[in-house]
C-alpha cells in the first residue's frame, strides 16, 4: 500500500492485515472522496517516522483488550544494558500522553528514561491509534471507562506494579487510576496534571470593587458563544476544515514543530498531531463528558485527592510558564498532609508541555523519582 | 532566576486596545525593575506593543501614554457604531499624539533598540524596522504596525518607500523564540507576563506566535482588541499588569535586584522618573518590604490580598494619569443625552444623521488626503493592474486545466490498463498559455492554433501510449516505465514544435496518491 509505512521499527506486526479487514465494512463509502486528508495508515506513517529516532530496543503492538478494544501500546528496553535480568526486576515506567496527543510526544524521554528500566507508553482508549469506541455522555461513566481501559491493559500486559506518569488529561486519568487501583501503583508522576482545581462558585466575590467584578464576569454574549462552543466536540473545527486541516494546526500551534525542530526538520510533528485528531472522535467525547464549560472538570481531582493511600509518594510537576496552575499542587500536597509523600516541581522555561520543552531536565527529574522506588 | 549575563529584549505583543495593559507591564518594570528595561538590548513591539515599546525607549512619561490610550478608547466609544463609524479615524489619532508626545531626538534613542514588527504588503513577509532617520519616520513605523487593513482604512501607508500594514499579521510577538526574550501578552497563555485565568482549559492555538488559551475571559479580551471597553475595565487591565509584571519579577528574583550600579545617576536625571520618586513616599516602601516578606504564600492563596496593596500602589504619575482619563466630563449636555428618550430618538434619526456624518467626513477625510493623492493613486492602479493580471492567468489557468482534463478522461478511458501512472498533461500546453494575452482577438486567433495542435496532439499522444504501452510491460517498475514515456513523449513534442516545459516531479507525486 504505501512503501514508507513498512520501514518503521516495527517491520513484523500484522496489524495492517487486521486493520483492512477491520476497515472493510467501513468501505461502503470508501468510493466517496474523504473530506479530511487522514487515515490509519497516514497516521501510523508519521508515528513511524518519529520513532525511527529510537535506539533502544522497541516492541510496538496492539494490546487486544478482553473487550475487543485494541491499545496501541510502546515498550522499551536497554538493549546495551550490563545486566538485562537487573533491568526486567525493576518496576516498569507507564507512560499516559494527554489530550489529543499520542506516544509520539514522547519521543524525547522514551530513550533516556528506558535506559534502566523497561518503559511502557500507550495511547488512550479513543487517541492515537488505539480502538476508537463511543464514550458515555455521563462524567462518571465515560472516566471509568478510561480507568478500566488501563486497568485491562496492565493486566493483558503483564504488569504487576508501576510507576505511572501522566500528562494533562493524563495526569487526571493516572491519579483516578491511582485510587481505584492502589496496589499497582509504586509511584504517581503527575506532569501539568488537567482536572484539580475546582470551579470557583461565585466569580462575584465580596469586598471587590465594582470595575473588578466587571473584568471578571465577562459580558452575556461571549457566555452565550461559549456554550454554543462546548456543544461541540473541543478539536471539531480540525475536522470540519477537511483539507485545510493540517494547514490549520501547522498555523495555529506551530510550538510542537519547533518544539521538536532539532530532530524534524519538517512537518512532521504537526502532521503527526493532525492525524492523531483528525480520526473520528472517541477519547474527545469522553473527554467533553468529563469536562464543563472550557475546560473545568466534572470531577475535580481535588475533591477525590484524598482517596489516595497517603503512603503513596506523589510527584507533581509543572512548568514554570504553564497555564496550569501549579498552586493546585501545593492544594493536593495540604490536603495529602504527610509531606513526605506528596512532592511539587517546578521546571523552568517550560510551557505546557514539560517534557518536550526541557526534556532534559524532565528526564532527570523522572530518573531520579524512578531510582528512588528501586 | 532570569539569566541576566547574556543579552535580553523584551516583546510586545500586539492585542488593539489592550495596549493599555503593556502601559501597566511598563511601568512596573521601568519602577520595580529599572534596570531591566535600561540594559535590554532591543525592546520589540508589534501594533498596540510598538507603541508602548517606543515609549519605553524614548522614555516618555507612561501615564501620558496610558491616558492618550484611554482617551482614543472614549473617543472610539463615543459614537453608536464605536470605532466602525467613519468619522473615527484611528490613524489620524494615532499619529497626531505620537507626534506630540514623542521627544524630538527620539530617533537617536531609538534606533538599534527599537524594533517594530511590520507586514510588507508585496508579498506579506514580517520585517522588523530598527533604524530610524527621524522622529516622523518612528511615528510612521507605529501608524504601520497598528494599520490592520479595512479596520483603518483601504490603502496601507508607506514607510520608507515601501508599504506595510500591521505587524501582527505576520508575527505578533517579535522574537519570543529567543530564549531570554521577555513576552508580554495580555492574552492569558504562555507567554512571560501574561495574566493567569484560573482555568484548565487544555486548549491553546498560536495565533502569529502569540499564545492564546481558549478561555471565556480570553475569547472577551479577544473582542475587546478592536472594540475598546469601559475606560474603567481599561484602566483595570492596565493594573492587571502592573500586577502581573510585579508576579514576574518576583518569580524571577529581579523585584529587588539592582542590577549594575552604574547608571544609577542617569536615572535620577530623567525628569518623569523624578517626579515619581518624589511622589514615592515611605509608606510604599514599607509595603514594598511587606510585600517581599509575605512572599510566597501570599503569592499563592491570598492574592486577593495582594491585589489590593498593588491597586492601591499603582505608580502614583500613571494612576493619577488614569483617573482623569476615566472620569467622565459630566455636564448637562451629556446627562441629558444619556436620557432613555433621547438615545432612542439618536438610534431612530440614525438612519437621516450617518449619511450625513458619513459625507461631511468623507470631504475631510478627502481633504487631508489631498497631499498623498498622486502617490497612492498610483499604488491602487498598480494594484488593479497585478490584480486583473492575477485573475487573467487564473482564468487562463483553469480553462487549461479544465480542457486538459477532458482530454485526460479520454485518454484514461480509452488505456486505463495500458498506463502504468498517469501524468498529467497540463505540461503540454505552450507557455505564451499561462502568460496573460494582450488582447481578446489576439486570444481567439492563439486558441484556434492551440486547438489544431491539440488535436494532433491526442493523435501522437496515442501513438506514444501505444509505444510506452510495451515498454511498460517490460519493466515492472512504474517510475521507470513512466520515464519512457516521458522520453518518448519529449521527442514527439519536439517533432510537433510544441514548446513544453516537462515537470516530472509534480505529475509522478500525483499519481502517487491517486494509487
Amino acid at each position: 500500500m504505501d512503501p514508507t509505512a513498512s520501514t518503521g521499527p516495527m517491520l513484523n506486526d500484522c496489524e495492517t492485515e487486521l486493520e483492512t479487514k477491520r476497515s472493510w465494512s467501513s468501505s461502503l463509502w470508501s468510493w466517496w472522496p474523504s473530506w479530511r486528508p487522514t487515515s490509519m495508515s497516514l497516521l501510523k506513517t508519521a508515528e513511524s517516522k518519529i520513532l525511527t529516532c529510537i535506539q533502544n530496543d522497541l516492541w510496538a503492538r496492539f494490546v487486544t483488550l478482553p473487550n475487543q478494544d485494541r491499545i496501541w501500546t510502546l515498550s522499551l528496553t536497554n538493549k546495551l544494558a550490563p545486566k538485562p535480568a537487573d533491568q526486567a526486576s525493576k518496576t516498569p515506567l507507564v507512560m499516559v500522553h494527554g489530550f489529543g496527543g499520542g506516544v509520539g510526544l514522547w519521543i524525547r524521554n522514551l530513550d533516556a528514561l528506558s535506559r534502566s528500566r523497561t518503559v511502557h507508553a500507550f495511547d488512550l482508549l479513543g487517541f492515537g491509534r488505539s480502538s476508537r469506541p463511543p464514550f458515555p455522555s455521563d462524567a462518571a461513566k465515560a472516566e471509568e471507562q478510561f480507568v478500566d481501559s488501563i486497568e485491562q491493559w496492565r493486566q493483558s500486559v503483564g504488569v504487576e506494579n508501576m510507576i505511572l506518569l501522566g500528562h494533562s488529561l493524563g495526569g487526571y486519568l493516572a491519579t483516578s487510576y491511582a485510587i481505584q487501583h492502589p496496589s499497582r501503583v509504586a509511584h504517581l508522576i503527575l506532569v501539568d496534571p488537567w482536572g484539580f482545581p475546582e470551579r470557583p462558585q461565585s466569580q462575584t466575590q465580596e469586598g471587590q470593587s465594582e470595575e473588578v467584578v466587571k473584568r471578571v464576569r465577562p459580558p452575556r454574549w461571549v457566555r452565550a458563544i461559549a456554550s454554543i462552543v462546548s456543544l461541540f466536540n473541543p478539536l471539531a473545527v480540525v475536522r470540519a476544515a477537511g483539507p485545510w486541516g493540517p494547514g490549520l494546526v501547522n498555523r495555529f500551534r506551530p510550538d510542537f514543530k519547533r518544539k521538536f525542530e532539532d530532530l524534524f526538520d519538517d512537518d512532521t510533528m504537526t502532521q503527526y498531531i493532525y492525524h492523531c485528531n483528525a480520526q473520528s472522535p472517541s477519547g474527545e467525547v469522553g473527554f467533553r463528558a468529563m469536562s464543563e464549560t472550557l475546560g473545568w472538570a466534572k470531577r475535580p481531582m481535588l475533591q477525590r485527592v484524598h482517596l489516595l493511600p497517603s503512603s503513596m509518594p506523589v510527584t507533581m510537576v509543572y512548568g514554570a510558564l504553564s497555564w496550569v496552575d501549579s498552586s493546585s499542587g501545593d492544594r493536593a500536597a495540604e490536603i495529602r498532609g504527610n509531606k513526605a509523600h506528596t512532592k511539587v516541581r517546578l521546571i523552568d522555561d517550560a510551557s505546557h508541555n514539560v517534557y518536550a520543552d526541557q526534556p532534559d531536565e524532565f528526564n532527570k527529574m523522572v530518573e531520579n523519582i524512578c531510582k528512588s522506588v528501586d | 532566576m532570569f539569566p541576566l549575563d547574556s543579552p535580553w529584549n523584551i516583546s510586545f505583543a500586539g492585542c488593539g486596545f489592550l495596549g493599555i495593559y503593556h502601559v501597566g507591564v511598563a511601568s512596573c518594570l521601568v519602577e520595580q525593575a529599572p534596570f531591566l528595561v535600561r540594559n535590554a538590548k532591543h525592546i520589540y513591539g508589534a501594533s498596540a506593543g510598538a507603541l508602548t515599546a517606543t515609549a519605553l525607549v524614548t522614555e516618555v512619561c507612561l501615564g501620558q501614554v496610558g491616558a492618550s490610550i484611554i482617551d482614543v478608547a472614549k473617543e472610539a466609544r463615543k459614537r453608536f457604531l464605536g470605532p466602525m463609524h467613519p468619522s473615527f479615524n484611528l490613524v489620524k489619532i494615532v499619529r497626531h499624539v505620537l507626534r506630540r508626545t514623542l521627544p524630538d531626538d527620539s530617533h537617536h534613542r531609538a534606533s538599534g533598540r527599537l524594533g517594530i514588527s511590520l507586514t510588507r504588503v508585496t508579498d506579506g513577509e514580517n520585517v522588523l524596522v530598527s533604524h530610524f532617520n527621524n522622529k516622523e519616520e518612528i511615528v510612521q513605523a507605529c501608524v504601520c504596525s497598528a494599520y490592520i487593513p479595512v479596520y483603518c482604512g483601504l490603502i496601507p501607508p508607506t514607510l520608507q518607500g515601501e508599504r506595510y500594514v500591521d505587524g501582527g499579521i505576520s508575527d505578533n510577538l517579535p522574537q519570543y523564540e529567543l530564549k531570554n526574550t521577555i513576552t508580554v501578552s495580555p492574552f492569558s497563555g504562555e507567554s512571560d507576563i501574561c495574566p493567569r485565568d484560573s482555568s484548565t482549559n487544555i486548549h491553546e492555538l498560536r495565533f502569529t506566535n502569540t499564545s492564546i488559551q481558549f478561555t471565556l475571559t480570553n475569547l472577551y479580551r479577544v473582542s475587546r482588541a478592536l472594540f475598546p471597553p469601559d475606560p474603567m475595565v481599561m484602566k483595570a487591565m492596565c493594573k492587571q499588569g502592573y500586577k502581573d509584571a510585579l508576579h514576574f519579577l518576583k518569580r524571577n528574583g529581579l523585584l529587588h535586584f539592582n542590577g549594575p550600579q552604574t547608571d544609577r545617576p542617569l536615572l535620577t536625571n530623567r525628569e518623569d522618573e523624578e517626579v515619581a520618586e518624589e511622589e514615592q513616599d515611605g509608606k510604599r516602601r514599607e509595603v514594598k518590604d511587606q510585600l517581599l516578606v509575605e512572599g510566597k504564600a501570599l503569592m499563592f492563596y491570598g492574592s486577593s490580598s495582594l491585589d489590593e496593596h498593588i491597586i492601591e500602589y499603582l505608580p502614583p504619575t500613571l494612576h493619577k494619569a488614569l483617573v482623569e482619563a476615566c472620569m467622565e466630563r459630566r455636564s448637562l449636555v451629556q446627562s441629558l443625552g444619556n436620557l432613555l428618550p433621547v438615545r432612542m430618538a439618536s438610534v431612530m434619526m440614525l438612519p437621516y444623521t450617518l449619511p450625513l456624518e458619513s459625507a461631511m467626513s468623507l470631504t475631510l477625510r478627502l481633504l487631508e488626503w489631498l497631499p498623498d493623492v498622486q502617490e497612492d493613486v498610483g499604488w491602487i492602479r498598480e494594484q488593479i493592474l497585478k490584480i486583473l493580471q492575477c485573475v487573467l492567468r487564473q482564468a487562463f489557468r483553469s480553462f487549461s486545466q479544465n480542457v486538459s482534463a477532458r482530454l485526460f478522461c479520454q485518454l484514461e478511458l480509452r488505456h486505463y490498463r495500458s498506463l502504468p501512472s498517469k501524468p498529467s498533461s497540463t505540461s503540454l500546453f505552450p507557455t505564451w498559455m499561462n502568460s496573460s494575452g494582450s488582447s481578446v482577438q489576439d486570444v481567439f486567433v492563439r486558441l484556434d492554433q492551440y486547438k489544431k495542435q491539440l488535436l494532433s496532439g491526442v493523435l501522437c499522444i496515442n501513438m506514444d501510449l501505444r509505444g510506452s504501452f510495451k515498454t511498460g510491460m517490460t519493466s515492472p517498475d512504474s517510475s521507470r516505465s513512466f520515464s519512457f514515456f516521458q522520453q518518448d513523449f519529449n521527442s514527439r513534442s519536439n517533432c510537433l514544435n510544441v514548446p513544453h516545459d516537462g515537470k516530472p516531479g509534480k505529475p509522478l507525486s500525483r499519481s502517487k496518491s491517486f494509487w
